[in-house]
């Protein structure tokens, strides 16, 4: 009864800041300003998945379509999670870790510290 | 005073500090993998996306009294975890609009699930990616900033137990 209580809380909290998303979209819907495609990219090597029509069907690791006329780049499904591609994820945790380190480090300085002065104080 | 003795067997961890450690760690490699696009495709992303969204309101609710304990410890002079609420505050904010603007910019998960949105507005595609970029930097400091938590634990939890 608790637990449901609290995700009931945990639910309005975010739901508050979703409410939050949407008035900015609906006073600001030019805060990023101009047109085109959204954020940086990043470039992959290999086949990546780069375009998927609204309510298409797609299986993993099957070809969704061979492009043909339609002018939708054709997307092999089969190539998600391939090796090469693994740099992108190591990228990632590489980015994760560096940060912890750096917080952990910087953390642990700021307790050894700490614990110098009180130390010098008695 | 008790003797420690190294063939006794190491201190048990409690239920709940085994589910928090595991079920944090989840999300964690979870939330690296689903970040990894290039990697994932778009299929395997957004449906981890909607997974981690579920999963990111068990953990903030596992967690809401030391959320309700802090807050209202906030206003004290020397009240301790401030930067951790701060931080968890700008997380929440951030790790929310990116599984709602993710949702609503779907193209796979919600018309699989046969949900359709019509919307077709870059303003969620940017928000999605700023919001992503910006977890990227708090999300390790979310982990960093209970590193000494982590270790015990992780060291108990780890170590082998003498048969």
């Amino acid at each position: 009864m608790r637990f449901l209580r609290q995700l009931a809380a945990v639910t309005a909290a975010t739901a508050v800041v979703v409410l939050i998303g949407l008035a900015w979209h609906h006073l600001a819907p030019d805060s990023f300003g101009g047109q085109g495609g959204p954020g940086p990219h990043r470039f992959v090597r290999g086949q990546a998945a780069t375009a998927v029509r609204r309510g298409a069907k797609v299986t993993p690791g099957v070809a969704l379509n061979s492009g043909g006329t339609s002018g939708v780049p054709s997307i092999q499904l089969g190539d998600l999670l391939e090796p090469v591609n693994l740099a992108v994820l190591w990228n990632t945790a590489w980015i994760e870790a560096a940060v912890i380190a750096a917080v952990v480090i910087v953390d642990a300085g700021l307790r050894e510290r700490r614990r110098a002065r009180r130390g010098s104080s008695r | 005073m008790p003797v420690v003795s190294e063939s006794l067997p190491l201190r048990r961890v409690a239920a709940r500090t085994r589910l928090d450690f595991w079920f944090d760690a989840a999300i964690l490699v979870g939330y690296t993998v689903a970040y990894s696009y290039g990697f994932t495709g778009v299929v395997i992303h957004e449906w981890l996306g909607i997974a981690l969204g579920i999963a990111l309101l068990l953990h903030i609710t596992l967690h809401w009294d030391w959320v309700v304990r802090t807050t209202g410890r906030l206003l004290r002079p020397r009240g301790p975890d401030k930067l951790i609420w701060l931080v968890n505050l700008a997380l929440l904010f951030a790790m929310t609009l990116c599984v709602a603007s993710g949702i609503l910019i779907s193209r796979v998960a919600l018309p699989e699930l046969r949900i359709s949105l019509p919307l077709d507005d870059p303003f969620w595609d940017r928000v999605h990616t700023l919001t992503a970029e910006v977890t990227l930097g708090l999300v390790p400091v979310h982990v960093a900033l209970r590193w000494r938590w982590i270790a015990g634990v992780g060291r108990r939890l780890l170590a082998r137990r003498p048969r």
